[in-house]
């Protein structure tokens, strides 16, 4: 196991009355990809939340670095860990060159202007994200996927050493979804990032995760490598539908494909 | 980033260019010759040039001054309210400050004896903070402030408070509270020297923290889970930022009364000149701020052949059409 960036021991997390979390262990090391797949409610963003520091767990303990996020300052932690959460919408007039900038805020003085380390690093995020062309347009004239686009492209320029990316190509074409992917690849070997990447698209995550963790029901059903997690028995307990799981004859990775449900007059 | 410098230094210009037309205009005619002459100390003498100097530096100077910081102040209050609710349709009057300015002049108005002219400023700054005060404290839940329920207090506390102002306007004795009627509307003939020196450390304090704040405000744009996740200590900055924000609005009340739309238009058009980034974005809007309201009391001034108008009600009447504008031109979005 490689040096633990991030860990997750036995976190549980209640809204009120319901039990969300009951239990979770959870490790993503260092240059390691790992993602966080489960159902719609079951918990995902939450657990990113107790993570990144928003929430903080009804037991269990997270740490981040080998310290609880507590223990950090926050201009400290943001320099340790960024997030891509899903965010209103900026009902300002901002470019997206400034959105992005603005992950350089953990970087600056207080007070402090962008220095040419600072814009060196926004110019690599923009480049790294094909944003250079719409770096002058406004947020609000750009399109969903573009937003989400900008967004990790605020989280690339953070420098940090984890990643947390909540849904980061929910609204990305195809196109969009494999560049993402390269380009956290590429800071996993460039800079040795650690990332967690919730999210529900099976394919592409065998393709490009080293670790897959699948939620249900509240806990970790079952968590390790692409094949041995995606299989059609936990994806039927953890989604209720049918699949077929098999190799991508490309690339050797799991492919994963759902079946039309069976309708019980027609059998 | 250079054309915004060249934005803020036009807007200064026209500040001052704005201040040199108040100086100039009013009821008696004074040459512009000798309005130089009385600010620069000129050679002229003779007793037209000591009147003419008297009415630019004792009453002309402090107004056009006052009006400069009145509306700088309201304008940087704007800015700081609209980001910390990240709504552009906030304003300083937003959250019961205003009403809560005007409960505390109109009281010291009615249980002080004779004119009592000094506390009245005093008692609505007061009364702009307590508001504010209850305001913040009724939005506050263990997890933090949240925006919508600061805005949902803020409108509770405001309507509770308009109705005490109702209350006490009705029921004062006649002739108690005259001034206290027209300072409802918004009004700079209070301006003398004096209160000028001392409204101007609040205003320059508060105006000097949200400059030096300006990038914790462009991150408050984002929400707080992401200004949070960004490095921000959001509740703090939070704090902060309304405190500040709550103390311009409300020194500027005590002084000028409720000089309404300033504090909610002029920062959309200063953002239209230097966009959303704060570092800019406060001085442009206080230099336009300024400029706004002179020029608005200069039409106060000399539009009305009885007397003067407030200039509440100059910036309501241009303000109003101007932001329906705003909002046609932008497809409903300001």
């Amino acid at each position: 196991m490689s040096a633990a960036l991030l860990s997750a021991r036995g976190v549980h997390f209640r809204y009120r009355e319901r039990e969300v979390l009951s239990g979770v262990d959870l490790h993503v090391g260092e240059g390691e990809v790992a993602i966080l797949l489960g159902p719609n409610g079951v918990g995902k963003s939450t657990l990113l939340k107790i993570i990144s520091g928003l929430l903080s767990p009804g037991s269990g303990e997270v740490t981040l670095i080998g310290r609880p996020p507590a223990s950090y300052g926050r201009r400290e932690m943001a320099r340790l860990l960024s997030v891509v959460g899903q965010e209103p919408p900026v009902d300002f007039p901002m470019s997206v060159e400034e959105y992005v900038a603005l992950g350089r805020f953990p970087h600056q003085g207080f007070f402090g202007g962008m220095t040419g380390e600072d814009r060196g690093q926004v110019e690599r995020a923009l480049e790294m994200s094909e944003l250079l062309e719409l770096r002058a347009r406004g947020l609000g004239e750009i399109s969903a996927g573009e937003r989400q686009r900008a967004a990790v492209a605020r989280a690339v320029c953070q420098g940090a050493k984890v990643m947390l990316l909540d849904e980061p190509t929910a609204f990305l074409d195809i196109y969009h979804r494999v560049a993402f992917y390269e380009i956290v690849s590429r800071l996993k070997k460039e800079c040795g990032i650690g990332a967690l990447v919730a999210s529900h698209d099976l394919s592409l995550c065998a393709e490009y995760g080293e670790r897959i963790v699948l939620l249900s029901a509240g806990r970790v059903l079952a968590s390790g490598k692409p094949e041995d997690v995606l299989t059609p028995g936990n994806i039927r307990e953890a989604y209720g539908v049918d699949v077929t799981c098999d190799r991508n004859p490309a690339t050797g990775a799991v492919r994963v494909t759902p079946l039309r449900k069976r309708n019980a007059t027609e059998q | 980033m250079k054309r915004s410098g060249s934005v803020i230094a036009v807007l200064g210009a026209a500040a001052l260019g704005a201040v040199a037309l108040s100086l100039a205009t009013g009821p008696a005619a004074v040459p512009f010759r000798q309005v130089v002459d009385a600010l620069f100390g000129g050679s002229a003498t003779g007793s037209s040039a000591e009147t003419a100097e008297r009415i630019v530096l004792s009453l002309r100077l402090p107004r056009a001054l006052l009006g400069c910081l009145v509306g700088g102040a309201l304008s940087s209050s704007g800015v700081a309210f609209q980001a910390l609710l990240r709504n552009p349709l906030a304003d300083p009057y937003i959250l019961g400050v205003s009403a809560g300015a005007a409960v505390g002049a109109l009281t010291a108005a009615l249980l002080l004896p004779g004119d009592a002219v000094l506390p009245l400023p005093f008692c609505a700054f007061l009364g702009a903070v307590l508001a504010a005060s209850v305001v913040f404290l009724l939005a506050r839940r263990r997890s933090g402030v949240s925006r919508e329920r600061l805005i949902l207090m803020g409108v509770i506390v405001g309507a509770f408070l308009n109705a005490l102002i109702m209350l006490m306007v009705a029921l004062a004795p006649p002739g108690k509270i005259p001034g206290a009627v027209y300072w409802l509307m918004g009004d700079l003939g209070m301006g003398t020297p004096r209160r000028v020196a001392v409204l101007l450390p609040y205003v320059a304090a508060g105006t000097a923290v949200l400059l030096l704040l300006s990038r914790g405000l462009d991150l408050m744009l984002l929400g707080d889970d992401a200004a949070f996740q960004t490095g921000l200590p959001v509740e703090r900055m939070k704090a902060i930022t309304y405190v500040t924000a709550s103390l311009l609005a409300g020194c500027v009340v005590a002084v000028s009364g409720l000089i309404g739309f300033v504090g909610l238009i002029v920062p959309h058009g200063a953002r239209v000149l230097v966009g959303s980034g704060h570092r800019r974005l406060v001085p442009a809007a206080f230099l336009l701020g300024a400029t706004f309201l002179i020029l608005a009391d200069v039409v106060a001034r000399t539009v009305s052949p009885s007397g003067e108008l407030p200039v509440g009600a100059v910036t309501a009447l241009s303000g109003a059409p101007f932001f329906l504008y705003l909002l046609r031109r932008n497809g409903g979005k300001p």
